[in-house]
């Protein structure tokens, strides 16, 4: 029920996108801020990799990150 | 016949979107800037009749480091064949293009647009964008990215701009 | 023998693998080279090591510790690919309870140490707009090995606001535990398909979200071995959905990253994750504080531990209706993993950049985990409150 609700939001968010002006319409001069790894998702490789492998042995929820991606619109 | 309607189609969609125009293309005249450089003002039309090799860089752009060097090379190689390798910096800050250029040195043009008025008239996609501009003032060629193996071609469309021998 | 319970279900290690190389997806997944966006290979190699080292304690029980030793290397090749590989080395010891953690009578104390030794390979081609990887891991401990597989590809559209991602991840997994002289789980196997679609996409100069979502299908033997009368499904089907933003801030030139993770399996358990981090660069300093609060609700086939008159844990009760459950083939389970409770995670991460290339940086966290914190309040009656810290020290260079 809960991944229902999620995932409508996030397709409705990104159709929301066409509709509100320039959102998700970034140019690609204007993300220099976004090109900082203090903004990518995954970071340092290790860190989570520790910390997951935790968790996973004191709950029972585990994965769901996959993979990482956008950034800097560098080619 | 077909080429047209893609390009309506595309032009309608982008227009609908509100995305930015098509990347500039080949065959149109390269728009016009005027920027301040490093010692005086860089402006498109004071490069008449020369090769111009305009490159959209910033100091957050991890292919532009790479890319440097061989910039340095074709102004050197070919510069005196009438080639001007221009570097526009889109940095907001300036103070970051500065270090950047320290570190990584340009013996090339280098033009501050920190206002982002020239990558916009050129409608650029992603950085780093270069445009090959012919004396004539017409977009010869439009690359996107930078990477060691684009090299040989990209070297050899600056010397065919220039009616040079491969 | 009794194993370390941080290791959870199935066996010492067995879940941490499981959890970490399974499907070779999950480990090496998270693994993106910085600054990662469209598509070129990284362009430096880097070397990190991390050490890391977790210890926990729960009323009546011994602490179990683990000590780790991790390696990564990344190093692009040939200009359109690039290599990746870690291991790690895991050392656990303490001791786990055969019945309901609260008790500690019957299920004694005995120490025992084990160590899993783990490894993966990812290599990925970088196309003009996107990117191909494909990956192999193993992990090894005594009584448990896993072998799994990965392929992923992510491409943008060519503006670089949006690129999509898609992952297949498979494992195989092999439990024994003959070693130990339990004779309950002798060559046992558990396999599991997971898939992955998700999409990121640039909000605004400093917005980006992300949403990723993920379906895994497992088979096979799922029980703990070292539990008692321990019976679980033999399958176990999956969904997750992820949602991130990073959020830039100019006046602090900090960025804050919050997640929402919800997650539901065909055992019963739901849980919550939400995660927020505040990355505050300072000069060649870098501090993250972070908190992170989780919730879980019973699997529906864990029992409440049985008390009686006098709200003492009532053994011979706990007993008689394992027996009856087992004589009926249903499925149960007293492992506290799948009772309902919720979590709280403080942690701070501070690194210091001697250049640009070499990075230090330390993790300390705090976990605590009790009824009382799942959301609504009613967690599983009888639970212990248990209480883990971890550290991690790491060295990373570029080059």
């Amino acid at each position: 029920m809960n991944r229902t609700i999620l995932s409508l939001l996030a397709i409705t968010t990104l159709s929301w996108l066409g509709g509100c002006s320039n959102l998700g319409q970034v140019n690609a001069w204007d993300k220099g801020n976004l090109a900082k790894p203090m903004m990518t998702f995954e970071g340092d490789p290790l860190d989570q990799r520790f910390v997951q492998h935790i968790y996973a042995s004191k709950e029972n929820s585990s994965g769901g990150y996959g993979v990482g991606g956008g950034g800097c619109g560098c080619n | 016949m077909k080429k047209i309607y893609a390009r309506t189609a595309t032009l309608a969609l982008a227009t609908l979107l509100g995305l930015p125009a098509l990347a500039i293309e080949t065959g149109q005249a390269a728009p016009d800037f005027d920027l301040a450089g490093r010692l005086a003002a860089v402006k498109l039309s004071d490069y008449k009749g020369k090769t111009v090799y305009l490159d959209f860089w910033a100091s957050w752009c991890g292919p532009c480091k790479q890319s440097f060097p061989w910039m340095n090379d074709m102004q050197t190689r070919y510069g005196a064949k009438g080639l001007r390798v221009v570097g526009i910096n889109v940095d907001q800050k300036t103070d970051d293009a500065k270090a950047f250029l320290t570190d990584t040195p340009a013996r090339f043009d280098v033009a501050f647009d920190q206002a982002g008025k020239t990558p916009r008239s050129y409608a650029i996609k992603g950085m780093p964008t270069s445009v090959l501009i012919g004396p004539d003032g017409k977009v010869l060629m439009v690359h996107s990215g930078f990477k060691d193996e684009h090299r040989a071609d990209l070297e050899r469309q600056i010397k065919q701009a220039m009616n040079l021998k491969d | 023998m009794k194993k370390s319970n941080i290791n959870g279900s199935q066996t010492a290690t067995g879940v941490l693998l499981a959890s970490l190389v399974l499907p070779g997806l999950a480990a090496l997944a998270a693994i993106t080279p910085l600054g990662a966006a469209a598509e070129n290979a990284p362009e430096k190699t880097t070397i990190a090591i991390k050490y890391g080292h977790y210890n926990d304690s729960q009323p009546g029980w011994d602490r179990i510790k683990v000590d780790a030793a991790q390696v990564y290397v990344q190093a692009p090749i040939a200009g359109d690919w690039s290599i990746e590989a870690s291991g790690v080395s895991d050392n656990v010891s303490g001791a786990s309870p055969r019945w309901h953690t609260q008790n500690t009578a019957l299920s004694g104390a005995s120490h025992m140490s084990d160590e899993r030794k783990a490894g993966d390979v990812k290599v990925t081609r970088y196309l003009a707009r996107a990117a191909v990887s494909a990956s192999v891991a193993i992990s090894k401990e005594h009584d448990y090995t896993s072998n799994a597989l990965g392929l992923d590809a992510r491409w943008s559209t060519d503006d670089n606001n949006r690129t999509w991602t898609v992952g297949f991840g498979s494992a195989s997994d092999t439990i024994d535990n003959t070693y130990s002289g339990g004779s309950t789980a002798i060559n046992r196997h558990k396999s599991t398909n997971e898939f992955m679609g998700g999409v990121t996409q640039v909000l605004t100069p400093t917005d980006i979200v992300q949403f990723n979502l993920t379906r895994s299908l497992g088979s096979g033997y799922f029980n703990d071995p070292y539990k008692s009368y321990d019976q679980r499904p033999n399958q176990r089907d999956i969904w997750i959905a992820l949602a991130r933003w990073n959020h830039y801030l100019e006046k602090f030139d900090a960025s804050l990253h919050s997640s929402y993770r919800n997650y539901s399996d065909t055992f019963g358990v739901q849980s919550h994750t939400l995660g927020l981090d505040w990355v505050q660069p300072a000069g060649r300093w870098t501090f993250t504080p972070g908190a992170r609060y989780y919730s879980q609700s019973a699997a529906n086939f864990y029992l409440d531990p049985i008390l009686d008159a006098q709200g003492q844990y009532d053994q011979p009760a706990v007993v008689a209706r394992a027996n009856t459950n087992n004589l009926h083939g249903s499925n149960q389970s007293t492992d506290q993993r799948l009772a309902a409770f919720g979590a709280i995670t403080l942690s701070m991460k501070v690194s210091y950049a001697f250049t640009p290339n070499t990075l230090a940086d330390v993790k300390y966290e705090s976990y605590r985990q009790t009824a009382a914190l799942h959301l609504g309040g009613s967690g599983s009656p009888g639970l212990d409150p248990f209480n883990a810290n971890f550290i991690q020290v790491g060295l990373t260079h570029r080059f």
